[in-house]
């Protein structure tokens, strides 16, 4: 393992900077949030970014080509496609689990999106495990561990005023090889997270949901909910997009946006009918596709644990709450959940 | 939770639903973390034992009458200070009937912010103009005795001072944050259009999240419930993004003060927000 001190981590950013952009979690204003680092960037190595990483590889909104019409004809203009380089310094082992999620999604099952595929071959990234849990944190809930990093290309982990860092692959070695004149060799002693204060357990939930999609329990459960998209903006693993054109005269470009379950335009249909009318429809449409469809399709729940959205909701709807009382509601009794509050 | 508001109002729940006068009370139970207090809907008796009632009762529970609008539902609900102005709101802009609702007032000792636990008071309440509430059928709790230690207006002359250009930098760095998670609309009681113009298939807002579609739609919003806004700061209590909502919902509440003024929206059920109604007096300095 290569040691370094905290305060040295610029240096290696600043040496990485060279031939490629380095993403770094800034505290800007008291939200963590993945920017470029530059010359006096405070990186935070405390919590979570507010804004998931997925932004990085499915940005909120991103152009997909350009197009002009000329009379009858129209042509479609390709954008010049960015291959630089970028390291993703410092996410954590719940984001990095999501990211199998969005490969799943976006180049499995016959279909690969060539924005997302770019922008996964051209990041290398650097894990930071987690000795600490946010109050919101449950990732070991979703058999997640928040002292590993499978799918990073370095490991690193902090232990007081030093950081550790461990190369998985080969971009991973390169990438050390570049800082090693600031790195020594050497272990350190890391705890990873372990005092998690919610739980919620899955096991099992996938397969029986199928036979509650008309339970009462979703008109009970979506009372509290507001309908706004917090949740699946800040969620890792939600991944739906709507595709528009933005036409000027005679050219325009076709954009591809961040949608969300929770609103009603989402399903409203051309003639006006809309197949999720209400709130009901709604959230449950949202835990369903967590904790059914998904795994259904991937076999994987959609849910890291991460915490977002119950750490951001307005109206504090907690899935693991949702998860337990599902459990009862499917009647496959509470679970292995020790008692936390 | 063994306080003395919460058996009150786990009393009065129970009795108004055992009693049939209400179908439903809508409160506040215990979440899975000690600042995490969150809306319930109590619908039978025996669920009343969920209500509390802690610093962390953020939420404005009035809001969620709208779901309810055109159930013919009797409702009760509890409501704080700024919460029972959302009442007021909803009346005046005739989205609920005044029989359909038995409103609890709770005399507000201020509450905290459950995304800033960390703080002595949510900073909302620190210019809290009405601790007790100016609608209700029955009130619980003491007298609240409490001094806002901020004026109602105060921090805005901060934003008046700017140059045109300043205001223009402030806000477009402000609203660049916004991520159009639509929270800020969702929680408001001013906001009840039944279809939103910024659910009209983008007739109006593109779904492209960028500086001019932004602002429009944090203008478009502001300026939809100019004379209307209750300054309840639950818009900006629930930004993910941490966008100074209230500041710019201040300015315009300010403006309308002094141009129409004195006004404070919603606190008395007679007196209409001034954009809402002709008065032979209104200025016409323009015309």
């Amino acid at each position: 393992m290569k040691i370094i001190n905290v305060e040295k981590i610029p240096e290696i950013i600043k040496k990485w900077q060279n031939d490629c952009e380095v993403f770094v979690p800034v505290d800007n204003e008291g939200a963590v949030d993945f920017i470029p680092w530059s010359e006096g960037s405070k990186i935070t190595l405390e919590g979570n970014s507010l804004v998931p990483p997925k932004k990085l590889f499915f940005p909120q909104t991103e152009t997909l080509y350009k197009y002009e019409t000329k009379g009858q004809s129209a042509n479609v203009i390709a954008l010049e496609e960015k291959t630089a380089q970028r390291i993703i310094f410092g996410i954590r082992p719940c984001d990095l689990k999501s990211l199998e999620m969005l490969d799943d999604v976006f180049l499995t099952k016959g279909f690969v999106d060539p924005y997302y595929k770019l922008k996964r071959e051209n990041t290398a990234l650097v894990a930071l495990l987690c000795a600490e849990a946010c109050d919101t944190c449950f990732c070991t809930s979703m058999n997640i561990d928040p002292g590993a990093a499978s799918g990073a290309d370095i490991v690193a982990c902090k232990s007081g005023e030093q950081l550790g860092l461990q190369a998985q692959t080969e971009k991973g070695e390169e990438l050390l090889n570049k800082v090693s004149q600031l790195t020594t060799e050497g272990e350190i002693d890391f705890k990873k997270a372990g005092n998690f204060k919610l739980q919620a357990d899955i096991e099992g939930l996938a397969e029986k949901l199928k036979e509650h999609f008309e339970s009462p329990y979703w008109e009970a459960a979506c009372r509290k909910c507001i309908g706004c998209g917090t949740c699946t903006y800040l969620c890792p693993t939600c991944h739906c997009f709507d595709i528009n054109s933005n036409t000027r005269g005679d050219h325009g470009i076709k954009t591809r946006c961040w949608d969300s379950c929770m609103f009603s335009e989402y399903t409203l249909m051309a003639g006006g009918h809309n197949p999720r009318p209400g709130k009901k429809e709604r959230f449950r449409q949202r835990f369903l596709h967590k904790l059914q469809y998904f795994p259904e399709r991937y076999n994987k729940t959609a849910c890291v644990g991460c915490g977002r959205c119950l750490a951001k909701c307005p109206a504090i709807v907690d899935i693991t709450r949702i998860i337990t009382e599902l459990r009862e509601v499917t009647g496959i009794g509470t679970g292995n959940v020790e008692s936390v509050s | 939770m063994s306080n003395e508001l919460t058996t009150q109002m786990r009393e009065l729940a129970k009795k108004l639903l055992e009693e049939e006068k209400v179908q439903m009370v809508i409160g506040w139970e215990k979440g899975s973390l000690p600042y995490h207090s969150t809306p319930v809907f109590v619908t039978n008796p025996e669920d009343a034992q969920k209500l509390i009632w802690d610093e962390y009762c953020a939420n404005n529970l009035a809001s969620y009458l709208l779901d309810y609008r055109n159930s013919g539902m009797k409702i009760a609900l509890f409501v704080k200070g700024c919460d029972s102005r959302a009442i007021v709101r909803l009346l005046q802009d005739q989205q609920i009937n005044r029989e359909n609702v038995y409103v609890i007032g709770i005399n507000c000792p201020g509450i905290k912010d459950n995304f800033n636990p960390e703080k002595e008071i949510a900073e909302r309440c620190r210019d809290c103009t009405h601790p007790e509430p100016v609608l209700y059928d029955e009130i619980i709790g003491e007298k609240p005795d409490r001094a806002s230690d901020k004026e109602r207006f105060e921090g805005i002359e901060e934003i008046e001072n700017m140059t045109p250009d300043e205001k223009y930098q402030f806000w477009q760095k402000e609203y660049d944050k916004c991520i159009r998670c639509f929270a800020c609309r969702n929680v408001c009681p001013g906001c009840s259009c039944r279809e939103c113009i910024f659910d009209q298939g983008q007739k109006w807002l593109e779904r492209r999240v960028v500086s001019s579609e932004n602002a429009f739609y944090h203008l478009t919003r502001a300026l939809h419930l100019a004379g209307r806004c209750i300054e309840c700061g639950e818009c900006e209590r629930v930004c993910p993004m941490n966008i100074p909502i209230m500041k710019l919902n201040k300015k315009i509440a300010k403006d309308i003060d002094s141009l129409f003024g004195p006004y404070e929206a919603a606190v008395n059920l007679e007196e209409m927000p001034p954009l809402g109604k002709y008065k032979e007096e209104d200025p016409e300095e323009f015309m």
